[in-house]
């Protein structure tokens, strides 16, 4: 529909002829004139505002009667993202005004009045890598959450993240299981560029580092305390610096395996080693490998292969996620010597990401896919009242299928239930080790984002210095909360989510925590600050 | 039946055998019809008993050896979990069958599934629990035995760790008193040093006496029971089957197709009583809209299909497709051009290079080449006409012809042009010097040389190249498959061996037979079409 079309519409329904502002609105581009953070509060409230009623209207559903422009609840809702809502309408080319639900229906006094979703398409492929935290998107299909909002979804193994990424781009699957680092990495342009958005962060920790026997020998020999079957956790990489110096004194230099440049795995297995002072290499504009000034050289191997690697002496440790850390105890070719859990508490791990040209064809079926991977985590979180997870194990029984997961049920059970072999003597209890919807960890927090750039910084993956804003704004582009938002409220009008399970009133950013193994804090509203807080890395000048 | 008929059967029958390329039976259709018993007999015990006898005496060897190799993935697979892994897929397709069946099923059919199904879930219900139970009991039994198993090891560990860190402290402190006694000028520079390279070979002996029983103890808690895992497996079988029928009960239930057209139907009449009633514009309009809208998913559902999950008859399938469109593409640049070669010899000059250069190119590099070539196509795949077409025909829309297809089927043809090309330039610059001359001298148009000479006498050459060529494009076809994951046979193996699980060695290994079985039936019937264009008797090639 171009605009002229949904103004010509406009004035023929009763009442609204006079709106012309609105229809002014619409034709003025905002964003094209002046940087949206210059608009007044107050007028890009309102027009986020006006946007909205004129959209609601279109879709036929809304209540004749518009509500004031400012309700209290309302604003403090729409603020973050008001934004996003003038620069979606201005942007639109050619005319064509992507029906977005917009943030302004983030204002839950309407809940009831949300109109019905009119998908746009209803047969959908989605990719996945074999791992365990694709369980949302598994179970969302298994049991039946996306057939209630009316899909039929197919859910394709993808041999390893960049094929994935790519068969998203082309078109060949309208969405994924990603790293959270891709879709701002794509977005940015580092490696495949292409603007992929997520509006769901599909789980919380998960990874883990896994060392050889012989590596684990050698750093029981450094470190006389983890000569016991179960070591103090977390384990630094200070029992690996002197084999790190010793194999560089050799002319050698230790290799170790990551699933991918912008993997959050990547940046744990960097950040744990840099934690004890060991230089994990940098990017630069010339050495896409990351090999520069590196102590020890981290090369890309897809996470199903991880173990045979291994086995086959190619690396002598990696981090990758779950089966995979768990499989090498079963198969006792390696030791898992810290969670990323030990890394970062709580740290994004998988988000679900579409190409924003999707999103914009089909912000209906997005948010119906949206809705469905809520009430999958919901589902992957349940607890009983002594607080055990419930449906885990169902999850593990779907996960071990061929066609998914595929790895034993017990290997997958192991971290799935809230355990974690880190030897085979040395069971351990991680509750948190797979964090589907707790701590509201399916919200997709700018913060995430802001995260993964300083690391992409700090690694010289972004090539030059930014200023702050350019943090915040590109994790904007790329995290979008409304339509989780607007998702999460047709739940809770249908009753199938609480009203605590959502941070309705959030502005995105998590409070600041140095629940790191090094204690270093992270603030994301204040990015520079972070990256200059470490020793090893890129710094940047604070006030540029 | 007269004894001419019989004669006429039983040699009907040995050119079948003939043309077929299955020469080893026929000493047994000569015994069957009782020609010279004594010599058949011997024909037959040495050409057809013998060998089976000998791949019965394989499978045995395989038998036996097999177990003894044990890698980090479990065991190297017996025939008999080989066997198994066949029949676990099969069962996975039946479920899928299943499955589909029960999305579509409606009225009475549905009612009585739905009940059939309760009835074994309850069955298979207290199966599961008591299978649990019983996994439960081994699983503290095995326990027990490990600890018991470690107890005197983890002992012995602790003690040599007790006396070994003893030692190493008299010698560590020795050696400080003789770097003290140096440094005050009393001791002697090369007995520190003695002492220290002593502590260092003597600590070295005493690491490598401590790792030994660490590694006795690993071993210990790494080899799992045989009963444990058994009743693992059996509990997991059973558990499995338990969610098959629960799924199976949602597609009967909520997730069944009539029942969701059924449910957008009430959903549009509730609509049109809203709209009836209504009175302000906007609320008429509102709900004129939601009856179009409720319309229009009753009438999508109703044509929904069920999601497949790709089972290995499935891959069978999509990869027998693909490699026949990447044969029929190089047997349509093959025969052409090699013909052209084989009349012309400045053509052939001219193709000789290109032809020994991309030749030897391995079929990887062709997919990535492909890959990134026939991507640039298809920029929107879902709405390109060609996949739309396919999508449309009875069988192969099934199938989900996509992009990735195209460009297996572009790698098989690029690899598998060559045989069939060199074979057809052979074919056609052989054929006999006195033909084409009988053709100048009858003055014969190029049209009637080409199909009333050239074709034909080089067809057997033709058919002996394609035969070669099918193989070859079989053959890529697996690892292209496996490289780009397009569904297909390499796919299966490819995830098989990505999943890691119990079973996934022996299903790889299953795979390797299917994959052969169906390279073994393409080649027959390739050897079939060779004989039956060929003018002379020549044995098949096997």
């Amino acid at each position: 529909m171009t605009k002229v079309e949904i103004r010509h519409r406009l004035c023929q329904v009763e009442g609204y002829e006079h709106r012309r502002d609105i229809c002014v609105l619409m034709d003025f581009d905002l964003g094209a004139i002046v940087p949206v953070s210059f608009i007044p509060l107050g007028l890009r409230l309102s027009a986020a505002f006006h946007a909205s009623s004129t959209l609601l209207l279109i879709s036929g559903c809304s209540s004749p009667e518009i509500p004031p422009a400012s309700t209290g609840s309302a604003e403090t809702v729409v603020a973050p993202a008001a934004p996003d809502a003038t620069a979606s309408i201005s942007e639109s080319p050619g005319g064509d005004v992507p029906s977005t639900p917009t943030p302004a229906t983030a204002d839950r006094d309407t809940a009831d009045e949300l109109p019905p979703l009119e998908l746009e398409k209803d047969e959908l492929k989605f990719g996945f890598i074999k791992l365990t935290d694709c369980a949302p998107i598994v179970v969302a299909r298994e049991k039946g959450f996306f057939e209630d909002e009316g899909l039929q979804v197919e859910v394709i193994a993808q041999p390893n993240w960049k094929q994935l990424l790519d068969n998203v781009i082309t078109g060949e699957l309208d969405g994924a299981h990603m790293l959270s680092g891709q879709p701002i990495a794509a977005t940015i342009g580092f490696g495949t560029k292409a603007h992929i958005i997520t509006a769901y962060t599909l789980d919380l920790n998960g990874n883990g580092i896994t060392v050889s026997n012989a590596i684990w020998d050698q750093m029981v020999i450094n470190d006389s305390t983890l000569d016991t079957p179960t070591p103090k956790h977390p384990i630094p990489a200070t029992s690996l610096k002197p084999i790190v110096a010793e194999k560089l004194s050799a002319g050698e230099k230790l290799q170790m395996g990551m699933v991918f440049p912008v993997s959050t795995h990547n940046y744990e297995i960097r950040y744990w080693l840099a934690a004890a002072g060991i230089h994990p290499g940098m990017y630069t504009s010339e050495d896409i490998r990351g090999f520069t000034e590196a102590q020890v050289e981290l090369s890309v191997t897809p996470p199903p292969q991880m173990p045979a690697t291994l086995e086959s002496g190619n690396i002598s440790g990696y981090c990758v996620g779950e089966p995979w850390n768990q499989q090498a105890v079963a198969k006792g070719i390696g030791v898992p010597v810290t969670t990323n859990y030990d890394i970062w508490k709580n740290n994004p791990e998988k988000v679900f990401g579409v190409t924003k040209a999707w999103a914009d064809e089909n912000p209906n079926t997005h948010i119906a896919v949206v809705k469905a991977l809520i009430r999958a985590g919901r589902w992957l979180d349940e607890t009983d009242d002594d607080g055990n997870l419930v449906n885990r194990d169902e999850a593990c029984r779907l996960l071990s299928q061929p066609n998914y997961v595929g790895a034993d049920f017990d290997i997958i059970r192991n971290s799935m239930t809230g355990y974690f072999y880190f030897q085979k003597s040395d069971k351990r209890e991680m509750p948190d080790f797979n964090v589907f919807f707790k701590y509201h960890c399916s919200y997709p927090w700018y913060s995430d984002g802001i995260w993964f750039l300083t690391q992409m910084r700090r690694w010289g993956q972004i090539t030059e210095a930014r200023p702050a804003e350019w943090y915040h704004e590109t994790a904007k582009k790329v995290y979008q909360p409304e339509i989780y938002l607007n998702a999460a409220k047709r739940l809770l009008a249908d009753g199938l989510i609480d009203e605590a399970d959502v941070p309705w009133s959030t502005d995105g950013y998590k409070p600041a925590t140095s629940d790191f193994i090094d204690g270093i804090e992270y603030d994301a509203h204040e990015p520079i600050r972070y990256l200059n807080s470490h020793a090893i890395g890129n710094k940047d000048p604070e006030d540029s | 039946m007269s004894e001419s008929r019989i004669e006429k059967l039983k040699y009907g029958l040995l050119k079948a055998i003939d043309v077929s390329g299955f020469r080893v039976l026929d000493p047994v259709v000569r015994l069957f019809f009782g020609e010279e018993p004594k010599k058949q007999a011997a024909d037959v015990f040495k050409y057809l008993i013998t060998p089976i006898a000998f791949v019965v005496l394989c499978l045995a060897a395989w038998t036996v050896i097999a177990p003894r190799h044990k890698t980090r993935s479990g065991e190297v697979p017996t025939p008999r979990e080989v066997w198994a892994a066949f029949v676990v897929n099969d069962t996975l397709n039946d479920r899928e069958d299943e499955k589909e069946a029960d999305f579509q099923l409606s009225g009475e059919a549905r009612m009585a599934a739905i009940a059939r199904v309760r009835e074994q879930l309850r069955v298979k219900e207290a199966e599961s629990i008591q299978r649990k139970a019983e996994l439960a009991v081994i699983k503290d039994r095995s326990e027990a035995e490990i600890q018991a198993a470690l107890a005197p090891l983890q002992q012995a560990y602790d003690e040599l760790k007790a006396k070994n860190t003893t030692e190493q402290d008299v010698r560590s402190s020795t050696i400080r008193q003789l770097a003290a006694a140096v440094a005050a000028r009393i001791g002697s520079t090369d007995q520190l040093l003695t002492a220290i390279r002593d502590d260092n070979t003597k600590t070295e002996a005493e690491r490598e006496a401590e790792k030994q029983i660490k590694d006795a103890l690993s071993d210990v808690r790494s080899v799992p029971p045989k009963a444990l895992k058994a009743a693992q497996l059996a509990s997991n079988a059973v558990a499995n089957e338990v969610q098959h029928l629960n799924k199976r009960l949602d597609y009967l239930e909520s997730g069944n197709r009539d029942q969701k057209v059924v449910a957008a139907e009430q959903k549009t009449a509730v609509a049109r009583q809203t709209l009836d009633t209504a009175t302000t514009p906007a609320a008429v309009l509102a709900a004129a809209k939601s009856v179009v809208r409720g319309e229009e998913t009753a009438a999508r559902t109703a044509e929904q299909s069920y999601p497949r999950t790709a089972t290995i008859w499935f891959q069978v399938r999509r990869s027998l497709f693909t490699v026949f469109v990447g044969f029929t593409m190089a047997a349509a640049i093959a025969i052409p051009v090699g013909i052209l070669c084989g009349l012309n010899k400045v053509v052939m000059a001219c193709l000789t290079p290109i032809i020994s250069i991309f030749k030897p190119v391995s079929p990887v590099v062709w997919l990535l080449i492909f890959q990134i070539v026939v991507g640039a196509f298809f920029p929107d795949p879902e709405s390109h006409p060609l996949f739309q077409f396919f999508g449309s025909l009875p069988l192969i829309g099934g199938l989900g012809v996509n992009p990735a297809l195209i460009f297996s089927a572009c790698t098989v043809a690029v690899c598998a042009v060559w045989p069939a090309l060199v074979n057809t330039a052979l074919g056609v610059s052989s054929i006999d010097r006195d033909h084409m001359n009988v053709a100048r001298v009858l003055r014969l148009g190029l049209w009637t040389r080409l199909f009333r000479i050239i074709i034909p006498s080089s067809l057997p050459l033709v058919f002996a190249g394609l035969r070669i060529s099918l193989g070859v494009g079989w053959m890529v076809l697996i690892a292209a498959e496996a490289l780009s994951s397009s569904d297909g046979l390499g796919k299966f193996v490819w995830d098989e061996y990505q999943n890691g699980s119990s079973h996934s060695f022996a299903n790889i290994i299953f795979a390797c037979f299917v994959v052969g079985i169906i390279g073994f039936i393409l080649d027959r019937i390739m050897i079939l079409m060779q004989r039956s264009v060929s003018f002379d008797d020549g044995a098949a090639v096997v």
